[in-house]
């Protein structure tokens, strides 16, 4: 979950001041000036529905800023949030190079602003640029590791404190890369964490009570601060 | 969805075969093939470890392997890997670490494509990188389909005493 983001919008992808954090498109000047060309930027308000499950993939987005709730539909028909994509992600890209339906949804928790490319426009364009193409696949092999860990994540750890625990932790660690303080906005609400971490919403209200009065966390408003990531951690096992 | 529509969608995203994957002219294919490693490993043997550093495409020629990945004391396996699989694209193309641990079950083959040797064969034939950007997408977009059919929603608390931890 990235909570460290400007809302200054770009105007384009040639003039973005962000673009050299952000993984996909931090390309070459050749590769910039042909991404720059395709596909249109467009603005979502917080709720927004940018593609549900099951719709045909028609479009890649790549979010400039905000944030989106990635969620899918489980076996008893409920919905369970996967993850909380942020700038740099490329949305439907696996949809759309596997030629399939999308397999998630994407709703915007916050206003956010995503360059939309048409899947065939995407497509060509990875065709002329290798260095696009190694971002793509980059972007993949990151969904996949997100699948990946959700999956483990609610196989391995024993509890409900743990499971709670490990989101914590890869928000702050996500959001705070190497930095002292583990800081991050938390834009999910109890129900919404409680969705990811394989548990109740009481349960979520109760551990983050919890990890507060124990001083591991400090929550003011929606910002959320790990004080004490070595206590969380030691839950996780 | 329902779960039989996403059961069904699983079989029209199952992986290419191998020789389709890897078609190239000659020329790409010598480059492959000059570089490639070709190991032999008996039962039990581990291919590799997960999160250690990924040194290319592993292509299973003979045997069979399992899956597995582990936190702290706690193991999962997570399936079968078999003689003409593709494996660890993910790693390869992308992140560089293994997701997983690779071990034989029983005696086999593994034809390693180094990260080196596939840049160059990328270089020299680009629609193979293609072709393999879309089998890690159909990836995906099985892990996607998989992980929705077997993970359940938790239930609320049905009363106060309950445990929910």
């Amino acid at each position: 979950m990235a909570g460290l983001h400007s809302h200054h919008p770009p105007e384009d992808c040639l003039n973005c001041e962000h673009r050299h954090l952000r993984m996909f498109c931090n390309l070459t000047p050749e590769a910039l000036a042909d991404y720059d060309a395709i596909g249109i930027m467009m603005s979502h308000a917080r709720g927004a529905k940018l593609f549900s499950e099951g719709d045909a993939a028609r479009n890649v987005f790549v979010i400039c800023y905000g944030q989106v709730k990635i969620s899918s539909t489980s076996r008893d028909g409920k919905t369970m949030i996967l993850k909380i994509a942020g700038p740099g992600d490329v949305m439907g890209l696996s949809a759309v190079l596997a030629n399939v339906a999308h397999e998630v949804t994407a709703e915007a928790i916050e206003p956010c602003q995503v360059k939309t490319v048409r899947k065939q426009e995407f497509v060509d364009f990875l065709g002329r640029h290798g260095i696009a193409s190694m971002h793509a696949a980059q972007s993949l092999s990151g969904e996949y590791l997100t699948v990946f860990h959700d999956a483990k994540r609610l196989a391995l750890s024993g509890s409900a404190a743990g499971r709670l625990a490990r989101l914590l932790l890869d928000w702050g660690t996500a959001a705070a890369p190497g930095k002292p303080e583990i800081r991050f906005t938390m834009a999910l609400t109890h129900e919404e964490i409680a969705n990811m971490a394989g548990t109740s919403r009481e349960t979520v209200t109760r551990l983050l009570n919890q990890f507060r009065r124990d001083q591991w966390i400090v929550i003011k408003g929606a910002s959320l601060t790990i004080v004490k990531p070595d206590q969380l951690e030691r839950l996780t096992a | 969805m329902e779960a039989e529509t996403k059961s069904g969608r699983l079989s029209t995203i199952a992986a290419h075969p191998l020789a389709e994957l890897l078609e190239c002219p000659p020329e790409t294919g010598k480059l492959l093939n000059g570089t490639a490693a070709c190991t032999v490993c008996e039962a039990g043997d581990v291919v590799f470890r997960q999160e250690t550093e990924c040194k290319g495409l592993y292509v299973l020629v003979s045997g069979q392997f399992v899956r597995s990945t582990e936190r702290m004391k706690a193991r999962l396996t997570l399936g079968p890997a078999r003689a003409g699989e593709l494996v660890e694209l993910a790693a390869a193309l992308g992140d560089g670490h293994h997701t997983y641990t690779l071990r034989a079950l029983t005696q086999g083959t593994i034809l390693l494509l180094t990260k080196e040797s596939l840049q160059l064969a990328f270089e020299s034939y680009p629609p193979l990188r293609m072709r393999l950007l879309e089998e890690l997408a159909r990836e995906v977009s099985r892990a996607y389909i998989s992980c929705s059919l077997t993970r359940k929603t938790p239930a609320r608390r049905q009363s106060a005493g309950a445990n929910p931890g």
